[in-house]
């Protein structure tokens, strides 16, 4: 609470940002809550619009951002709560309500049809109405798509089927599809997440112009910076409840941040880099893949984490797929304590190795199954030696990683889909711990996952090292390396360009060697 | 060659070179092995004898654009050509008849559209379920025997001529050109497609999505009893197996059209293609004299082929 007590007593719901009208506001939610099975998802939250104003919504993943804003578009319906819409108290009970007061919500899940054209999509559920009764005027719908891909600047044909767009191009038909709303209040969660950054500043244009007209916009950024560019005022939810506001020029990204985590992000927990390596675990010379590596050479010793990092595409997954045996090798040796590797993924999973993938959902888990089944599919041979599948001992061997790893489950019958990214992370984890892997190979081990639950994953990936295994750990943040690394390898197009000792080990060398030369 | 021309064409078109070289390539055999095939009396048969298929071929198309199925179209077109059957032979009432045979396919539609809408049953248990139903009823309200004495206005549908062109090609006309205004100029087509591409989508746009995919089998259901009218006016009986099976050739006829089982991905030109070559391949199998049972070996053996070379296609690109 005493992040709390920090904040500025004066940002209630009553007080309008300087820059905005004075009077009433033009959206205003008071004391709204929502339930989900096991989850408060929101806890008498209370905020207010006024127009013109870029409001800042910040928290962690699951701190109640997205039910929020679904709230807000009568996407769900809250369990208690008052809406007023210009002092008036108003209903939204459902997405129509919600449009008839002017919201207008940009979802970071695209809410597109994959083979409608981007016209369609733009007016889904508002087709124009033809003079012959029952069809759709698809002149006008043509036309005003072209004038909102126009107003967004987006150089695409509006007959284009949005599956053939890549991620940035149906950002910006999200966009457009909002703006054509009229909307009052538009609502982003993380807008910029997929654009370029041209395509950044032509959205941040767009929304000066929204903000000229009236229009109060509601923003979701996990990017200080854009926080403090582009608020008016900032609002911090944790474990769904309002736990501060503040105005920019009157805080610091360290304060707001303290505020989102409720205590203070603990990156450099004691980690004891004076252990005496061991025996070499993986030895890698001269690898090349069909996936376009060429000539990797690199070393993990028992006891080590060592970084693998680069630039996104440089080719660091490939590397891991390939020792991984998940990539067919066309060139160069892979040993694995000291034996060469042969066969695919299951023979490495034989040979000690595991791989927590970069889509813990769609690769490191079976979604549907439970956290039993999840932490035995690995270890199946180990756990039943005579091939048979006992329930019983499944049960026991996933209540002792569970207690182990500290997973936070109702019951190893729980299923794996429930729970929050930082538990299925150790769930993945587990699920090798039970194979009886002794080389791990991390490809971006903190996606996804909460601040706090992020330390709690290093702790587990330095516990795993102190006990004799060695890590192989890919990620984009350079500071995860440089905070827990014992040396690292640079990749840079598809090849490995240097090594960085524990004491060479900064943000600063990474970038440096990691870039592109011209 | 044609991966070039896939390429270079718009993307709403990714199948028309398999399931077009499959329809000429089949014509172009029958041609060569079957010296009756390619004359003006059987080209024209090819197509009276595509109308029934076309008409749940349609339908179905929209169906899998909703990532669903329906098994029970032939059964339902079976019980619903009974039920007129019976109705005109006791009235000598074609509209009667008529409408007894499209309340029988609206009725299995809407239990068809509940089960997956309202109770969320997967389609194909639903429609397989709905198929025995329909099925075991055709044999109920027979008797198991075939009902005969139908009319000669009855028969006239299907044998007769209207402006100088077989009655059942203009019936077949009509209704694609009906289909392609329902699926490219209205809202419902818009969110047939939707359906299958992102249902969530359609919920934030406040589009009540189950009603829809509920009139989506109705529709189905609604063709299966007009297509009960030609096959009754065809076999000039009500047979309780006359269309048992049906389904298999028109979700035959619409995958080797290539539309896709999943995101919506439909394509209706396709599926009066895929049309076309099944009732190519039935006709010229016949010509040929081959067995029917062996004829249904081929249609399969067509659409694996077809989906293969879809499926490769998709993987090089």
């Amino acid at each position: 609470m005493s992040a709390l007590m920090a904040i500025k007593p004066d940002f209630d719901t009553t007080s309008p940002p300087p820059a905005a009208a004075e009077g009433t506001p033009l959206f205003e939610l008071r004391g709204i809550s929502k339930t989900f099975p096991g989850v408060k998802a929101l806890d008498d939250v209370s905020f207010a619009l006024w127009p013109g104003e870029v409001h800042m919504l910040l928290g962690e993943n699951g701190a109640g951002k997205s039910s929020l804003m679904k709230v807000l578009c009568g996407a769900y319906q809250a369990d208690a709560g008052e809406y007023f819409h210009k002092g008036e108290k108003v209903e939204i009970g459902s997405p129509a309500d919600a449009r008839k007061l002017g919201i207008a919500v940009i979802f970071q899940e695209f809410s597109l049809v994959p083979y409608l054209d981007v016209a369609q999509n733009i007016f889904l559920g508002r087709e124009f109405p033809s003079r012959i009764p029952g069809l759709v005027d698809r002149r006008r719908l043509y036309r005003e798509a072209q004038a909102v891909l126009d107003l967004i600047g987006l150089d695409i044909d509006p007959r284009t089927k949005v599956h053939t767009l890549g991620v940035a191009q149906q950002q910006m038909v999200e966009i457009g599809k909002a703006l054509s709303q009229n909307a009052r209040i538009l609502v982003m969660d993380e807008p910029t997440a997929a654009l370029s950054d041209r395509e950044t500043e032509r959205l941040f244009a767009v929304m000066r112009q929204l903000q000229e007209k009236g229009v109060a916009i509601v923003y979701i950024s996990h990017r200080m910076a854009e926080v403090f560019a582009l608020g008016d005022r900032i609002t911090v939810l944790r474990d769904g409840k309002l736990v501060g506001r503040a105005r920019p020029g009157q805080t610091t990204p360290d304060e707001l941040v303290r505020m989102m985590v409720g205590r203070t992000v603990d990156m450099s927990y004691p980690r004891n880099f004076a252990q005496k390596p061991g025996e070499i675990a993986l030895e890698v010379r001269g690898l090349s893949s069909k996936n376009g590596i060429r000539d990797i050479d690199l070393t993990v010793r028992a006891g080590e984490i060592v970084g693998l990092c680069g630039l996104v595409g440089s080719g660091r997954s490939e590397v891991a797929r390939a020792i991984f045996g998940a990539d067919e090798v066309t060139a160069g040796e892979i040993s694995i304590f000291g034996k060469p590797r042969r066969g695919g993924p299951d023979a490495a999973t034989m040979a000690g190795v595991g791989l927590i993938p970069e889509s813990r959902k769609t690769e490191g888990l079976a979604l549907i199954r439970t956290v039993a089944d999840n932490l035995a599919v690995a270890g199946l041979p180990k756990l039943f030696p005579n091939k048979l599948f006992s329930p019983a001992q499944a049960r026991r061997s996933a209540e002792e990683l569970i207690k182990r790893l500290r997973i936070v489950t109702p019951s190893p019958n729980q299923s794996v889909a429930l729970l929050s990214g930082g538990n299925q992370q150790k769930v993945v984890i587990g699920k090798w711990l039970a194979a009886g892997t002794r080389l791990f190979i991390f490809d971006e081990p903190t996606r996804g996952i909460d601040v706090g639950a992020k330390s709690e994953i290093f702790a587990l990936i330095d516990q795993l090292v102190a006990d004799g295994a060695a890590v192989l750990m890919i990620s984009s943040e350079q500071a995860e390396i440089v905070h827990v690394c014992d040396r690292a390898y640079v990749m840079r197009g598809k090849r490995i360009v240097g090594e960085l000792s524990r004491s060479e080990l900064s943000e600063e060398n990474i970038v440096r060697m990691g870039m592109h030369h011209d | 060659m044609t991966d070039q021309a896939v390429s270079s064409a718009s993307p709403r078109l990714p199948a028309v070179p398999g399931v077009a070289v499959a329809l000429a390539g089949l014509s172009l055999f029958f041609a060569l092995a079957s010296p009756g095939f390619l004359t003006a009396g059987n080209l024209s048969n090819v197509l009276v004898q595509s109308v029934i298929l076309l008409l749940l071929a349609l339908p179905m198309t929209l169906i899998i654009m909703t990532e669903g199925l329906d098994l029970s179209m032939g059964a339902v077109l079976t019980l619903a050509s009974l039920v007129l059957a019976l109705i005109v032979v006791a009235t000598q009432s074609l509209a009667l008849g008529l409408i007894g045979a499209l309340a029988v396919g609206l009725a299995f539609g809407l239990v068809n559209g509940w089960l997956i809408a309202g109770l969320s049953i997967p389609p194909f248990v639903a429609t397989l379920g709905t198929l025995g139903a329909a099925q075991g009823l055709a044999l109920v309200v027979s008797d198991g025997q075939s009902v005969v004495g139908i009319p000669r206005f009855v028969r006239l549908v299907y044998s007769g001529e209207t402006f100088g062109i077989p009655t059942p090609i203009l019936i077949g006309a009509g209704f694609y050109a009906l289909f392609h205004i329902l699926l490219y100029h209205t809202r419902f087509g818009t969110y047939v497609c939707a359906l299958g591409g992102n249902r969530d989508a359609l919920t934030l746009a406040g589009v009540a999505w189950k009603r829809l995919l509920v009139a989506v089998y109705m529709l189905g259901g609604a063709m299966a009893g007009v297509a009960a009218l030609l096959m009754t006016a065809r076999i000039n009986a009500g047979h309780p197996t006359a269309a048992i099976g049906l389904e298999f050739d028109a979700i035959a006829a619409v995958a080797l059209g290539g539309t896709s089982f999943d995101k919506g991905n439909g394509w209706l030109f396709g599926t009066l293609l895929g049309v076309l070559t099944v009732g190519v391949l039935r006709n010229g199998l016949n010509l040929m004299a081959v067995p029917s049972s062996v004829q249904v070996a081929c249609i399969g053996a067509l659409v694996i082929a077809a989906l293969l070379v879809d499926s490769l296609r998709s993987t090089r690109s």
